[in-house]
């Protein structure tokens, strides 16, 4: 059972439900003592694409990488500190590029047992279904993986850790 | 979040009443004002004319995506707006635009403004599906079209 859960990945995006993710991450890890690692890919896949359709400027398009590099870190930096506060040491990982295929890669390379992500909408559309990055990366990811819900109960199971 | 958990009926207006590119920025920001998704109806205005002024947002086959960041809203805020008269809104191809997605985010939010315009952008791909919403007659029937239920 020791080898249940060796590695857990942890996708972090900027939203609050990333972060949820991160507290659940941190719970399981400090339970199984599994190594924990935070990934955040900047989707510069979806800005090129921007830039393809002129919904995006060129100078758009390096300002809010720029900005994106930015948010990386300081969320990165959110979850190592999160972890700290808990025992837990954090492996911070960023990459750049297609969400799905970056999270896939991460996934492979690292030998990643669990892969962990926020909530998905709470709506679901067949439409958007064929379009949302990180869901197709929970259909097509080569590990288990755990959707993380509740926030009120998460938050509440990550103050209790000592 | 997705795009998708942002469409509600009061963000949606069917038909705009502006025949003028000016007009339909105040229109849309005064949507989000209306359903009391913003308070500085300036500051978001400002932002919103700040991007259009660099280049317009009207893209092809009549959609346009006027955009930016502010300090002047939380998170993420769209506004959908049909204009089936057709607008002058400068578009890439010159023809007029019908149908106007209104996209702001905070300056903190760069990560999911990107994701939310990118899912625009993939629905805008769709022809077919853009005539739909532009023939669309009610909030209600846009909010159902987007939501494929």
């Amino acid at each position: 059972m020791s080898d249940l859960v060796k590695r857990i990945m942890v996708y972090i995006d900027g939203t609050e439900q990333s972060v949820t993710a991160a507290q659940y991450a941190i719970c399981l890890a400090s339970f199984s003592s599994a190594e924990l690692v935070a990934h955040y890919v900047l989707n510069t896949k979806a800005m090129s694409d921007l830039l393809r359709t002129h919904i995006f400027l060129q100078d758009e398009q390096t300002e809010y990488e720029h900005d994106m590099e930015a948010d990386a870190e300081r969320y990165l930096n959110y979850v190592a500190e999160m972890g700290m506060k808990k025992g837990v040491s954090v492996v911070k990982k960023r990459s750049k590029g297609s969400v799905q295929r970056e999270i896939i890669e991460a996934v492979k390379d690292l030998e990643v047992d669990l892969l962990v992500i926020g909530e998905l909408s709470r709506i679901r559309s067949r439409r958007d279904e064929l379009y949302d990055e990180t869901e197709r990366a929970m259909r097509s990811a080569p590990c288990s993986v755990l959707i993380v819900k509740d926030e009120e109960r998460v938050w509440n199971l990550y103050e209790s850790l000592v | 979040m997705s795009m998708i958990n942002l469409i509600t009926e009061e963000i949606v207006k069917v038909p705009l009443v502006s025949d003028n590119k000016l007009d339909v920025m105040r229109e849309l920001v005064q949507i989000l004002k209306n359903a009391g998704e913003i308070e500085d109806y300036n500051g978001v205005l400002t932002a919103v004319q700040a991007r259009e002024d660099k280049q317009s947002t009207g893209l092809e086959d009549g959609i346009a995506v006027p955009h930016g960041r502010t300090a002047a809203v939380d998170g993420l805020k769209l506004a959908i707006g049909i204009a089936p008269q057709g607008i002058d809104f400068d578009s890439y191809d010159g023809k007029p635009s019908k149908l106007f997605f209104l996209l702001l985010a905070s300056l903190d939010s760069a990560g999911p403004h990107v994701a939310a315009l990118a899912e625009i952008a993939k629905l805008a791909q769709s022809k077919s599906f853009c005539r739909a919403l532009c023939n669309a007659e009610t909030a209600a029937e846009v909010v159902e079209l987007m939501k494929g239920e």
